[in-house]
């Protein structure tokens, strides 16, 4: 028998901590000023443009080659998986802050500073590291018989991968685009350090020098807040399970 | 070991090549040039030149980098211990009684998980306006920890969720039965299932703490003076404001190591504790 | 010339031998059992035969051809896999016409193969069933008819029929058996329960710890064992062993007779106690412990009114027993 002031504490506890984890949402969802000012002064159509563009093709990008050597990893043998396991897995911690400061000299040098390329190339790359990761445990998680079953009927590993393995992975393809999607959508210091031209700026960045023009009108500020987040939070409440688990298993064994 | 006719063998590496070579170029070879930058000085405009190890000698003797990575020190009360204790108590409770709601509890709080940091400090910009604490030496560093410790405390919540509903639930009860009260419950029971999982949030926590950019730049931009200096920020300023683009590379690749160096160690403590 | 041989093929995993020098032949359009417990090599011997796993020593031959190199899809086997292997999101159509089209063959034949093979197997309203839609039994004759239908040279069966519950087991051996019969494929097909081995089976290979120990009809094997290991292995109840003049004796239930029943043409007398009785209604299956240990197991016509730990004298039918080195 559980106590009812224990029960009660239990819940008065949690009851806290959820709402103080909300109301700095609620905050901003009340406080938000004229949208259309915001969208309008706030340039955030060009920037959620430029934010959808990138988001679109890096997790375009990450998942399709992800999908090819999760496969490679996750079901076939050859000489030097292990190391080149591990050379990923180490991809899997490397911050944007420790490769930032390269890229930008390097592209300035070869003049791509102030492209979508510039950021949607570096983030297709981390983005394939932990997707190659998460892929391969999915893969790995295949029944045997049913790769030997297409073996014997004389499927390619190509024709196997598409129509037969793929199709059975669609929980964890949504997953690792969920999470791709918001990693890409939320990337400032990538954009704030390659991108100085107005028309490619991204949405957080674009929120950043709105904070800069506007540190007065609160509700102004809120509304542009509201514009950057709500893309990703609406995603995240429609596949909250998958955004859940993905960082779950993804932390875990990462 | 020999292989079956008609495996997969050398058309892997097709598969493997876009993937690898994309990583490769984009976050493999950056690598090896931050530490051959950070080998040199350099402005980032003209020739650099070669100082060797010199770059992380600073990194010690430089009292502004000392601070920054002190502040780091600090921030990791409110990044990482405050947040486990905070998930650990809300586990305890919710692992304890049945609650009703607790799939939406779960989605509030974990969603300053993903909104976007930027939005995050906005946010808080805004809430802390009228207490002014942002602008104060004494309490801007607190300030910028709390906003962490917000941050994080949901995702360290699910964590231990995960790890606690793998407890069978009779274990509870032969606790209860035994006598126990909720706080021998918890050290007995939920604790222990959970060492994995308290490990796996420590290393989120404080890599999230090491990679603060967004948050303190649009806060207080490390300010009020150097009060909330921070590593992350130092890469950007000295990198792309004092031309100071190798010491800027070598506090970027310190970070990296850090990280490296802490996944993977508490890795291995994971795994131990998971096979125990 | 025959349809499938292995000649001195040997395996290992690691230290393990898995497969040791097996060489066996299989007769065109005839069905022979691998049989064994586990471990005993019989399913990596198909595998390797399927060409899912690599030889190590040896050479396995398709109508005369060296195979070792060959891949599966070159090789015309089929396979019918325990756990079915059906592809989850295909139909049942598909899944059947899935190796017919990598084939390349005309759509027309492979929907006549696919709706014969169906009608055949009773399978003909199941067609835009997915596998999950399925039960046990529907499921295990769709990867039955996925083999059948790509006419292939050796079909390959590995315990297809564990995953049945008892009575649908029964009733699917025997549509297997006259399937085979009917179609006159040869087959290859491996299990762990020797019922099943000796129903099927024109042939039996019974295997042990990688070796093969005895290759025969169905009748060999139970009438002459080439030694104690498929003595007890093939039969139920198994052949009692009993150690007499320096070597071991085996002798089936049937050829142990209480004394008293016709004393001079029997071997013996044995004394013993009855250790247990096992009333299986048509008959009795009476243990009987005797003086050096070992227990014979007899089998009596009806009811037999015996005690456990009564005094039982035993004899042997002369016939009925074998010789082993001890």
């Amino acid at each position: 028998m559980i106590d009812r002031r224990e029960q009660w504490l239990a819940h008065a506890v949690l009851g806290a901590f959820t709402l103080i984890a909300l109301a700095p949402v609620v905050k901003i969802v009340l406080g938000a000023g004229s949208f259309a000012t915001a969208w309008e002064d706030g340039n955030f159509d060009s920037y959620l443009r430029s934010s959808a563009i990138v988001a679109a093709a890096v997790v375009a990008i990450s998942t399709v080659l992800s999908i090819l050597a999760g496969y490679a990893f996750g079901l076939m043998r050859f000489r030097g998986e292990q190391v080149l396991f591990y050379v990923i897995l180490l991809g899997l911690t490397v911050p944007m802050e420790a490769i930032v400061v390269p890229l930008y000299y390097d592209l300035r040098d070869v003049g791509m500073t102030d492209t979508y390329w510039a950021l949607i190339l570096p983030q297709a790359a981390l983005s394939t590291a932990f997707g190659t990761f998460w892929m391969r445990a999915f893969f790995r998680s295949v029944p045997r018989s049913l790769i030997e079953a297409a073996r014997l009927d004389g499927s390619s590993s190509w024709m196997t991968l598409w129509r037969i393995v793929l199709p059975l992975g669609r929980p964890a393809v949504l997953t690792m685009v969920a999470l791709v999607f918001m990693w890409t959508w939320n990337e400032f210091l990538l954009a704030l350090v390659m991108v100085s031209d107005e028309s490619l700026r991204t949405a957080p960045l674009g929120l950043a020098f709105f904070q800069g023009r506007n540190t007065s009108d609160e509700g102004l500020l809120a509304a542009g807040a509201l514009i950057v987040a709500a893309p990703v939070v609406l995603v995240y409440l429609f596949l909250q399970r998958h955004f859940i688990r993905g960082t779950l298993s993804g932390a875990v064994k990462g | 070991m020999t292989r079956p006719p008609g495996e997969p063998r050398r058309v892997a590496y097709l598969y493997l090549l876009p993937g690898l070579a994309l990583f490769g170029a984009f976050v493999l070879y950056p690598l090896g040039r931050a530490g051959w930058i950070s080998l040199f000085e350099w402005n980032g405009v003209t020739r650099g030149t070669w100082v060797g190890l010199e770059n992380y000698g600073a990194l010690a003797r430089d009292a502004d980098l000392r601070r920054a990575f002190a502040h780091t020190a600090v921030l990791l009360l409110f990044y990482a211990a405050l947040p486990v204790a905070i998930g650990l108590l809300l586990a305890g409770a919710a692992s304890r009684t049945r609650v009703r709601g607790l799939a939406a509890i779960r989605t509030i709080l974990f969603l300053p998980q993903v909104i976007a940091l930027v939005v995050v400090a906005v946010t808080w910009r805004l809430i802390y306006q009228p207490t002014g604490w942002l602008g104060d030496f004494d309490l801007a560093l607190p300030a910028v920890g709390l906003i962490g410790t917000w941050v994080t405390y949901g995702l360290c919540f699910v964590l231990f969720m995960a790890g606690v509903q793998k407890v069978p639930r009779s274990l509870y009860d032969a606790a209860r039965v035994d006598g126990a009260g909720p706080l021998r419950e918890f050290f007995a029971v939920t604790l222990p299932a959970v060492k994995g999982e308290i490990a796996v949030a420590l290393t989120l926590c404080t890599i999230a703490a090491l990679r603060n950019f967004d948050v303190v730049y649009l806060t207080t931009a490390g300010g009020p003076g150097d009060a909330t200096a921070v590593p992350a920020l130092e890469v950007y300023e000295r990198a792309f404001q004092t031309g100071e683009v190798g010491l800027a590379a070598a506090i970027g690749a310190c970070l990296a190591a850090i990280i490296f160096l802490l996944s993977f160690a508490i890795n291995r403590t994971a795994d131990r504790a998971a096979r125990t | 010339m025959s349809a499938v041989a292995f000649r001195e093929v040997s395996k290992r995993f690691g230290r393990v031998e898995a497969v040791r020098r097996l060489t066996l032949e299989v007769a065109d359009g005839e069905l022979v059992v691998l049989v064994g417990p586990s471990g005993s090599g019989k399913t990596t011997a198909l595998r390797m035969l399927a060409g899912l796993e690599a030889v190590d020593a040896g050479r396995i031959e398709i109508d005369g051809r060296v195979v070792n190199d060959v891949a599966p899809r070159a090789r015309d086997v089929a396979m019918v896999f325990q756990d079915y292997a059906l592809y989850p999101q295909m139909t049942v159509r598909d899944n059947m016409a899935f190796g017919l089209r990598r084939r390349g063959l005309p759509r027309a034949e492979i929907e006549r193969r696919v709706t014969e093979t169906c009608r055949t197997l009773g399978l003909g309203e199941l067609l835009g069933r997915r596998p999950r839609e399925l039960s046990g039994g529907q499921q295990q004759r769709v990867a039955l008819g996925r083999a059948l239908v790509r006419e292939p040279s050796v079909l390959l069966m590995d315990e297809p029929l564990s995953n049945l519950d008892a009575q649908l087991r029964v009733q699917a051996r025997g549509e297997i058996r006259r399937l085979q019969r009917e179609v006159g494929t040869t087959t290859v097909y491996v299990t762990h329960d020797q019922v099943e081995a000796l129903t099927l089976g024109d042939r039996v290979a019974v295997m042990n710890q990688g070796r093969l120990e005895q290759v025969g009809t169905p009748e060999q094997l139970y009438d002459e064992p080439a030694n104690a290991f498929v003595g007890g292995f093939i039969g139920s109840p198994p052949m009692s062993f009993l150690p007499w003049d320096g070597a071991l004796l085996g002798v089936r239930p049937e050829h142990v007779r209480p004394w008293d029943e016709s004393p001079p043409s029997l071997l013996g007398p044995i004394e013993g106690r009855v250790a247990y009785v096992e009333a299986l209604g048509r008959e009795t299956l009476v243990g009987v412990r005797t003086e050096t240990g070992a227990t014979l197991v007899t089998v009596l016509e009806g009811r037999a009114r015996l005690e456990v730990g009564e005094p039982l004298r035993v004899g042997l039918v002369e016939s009925g027993v074998r010789r082993f080195g001890a």
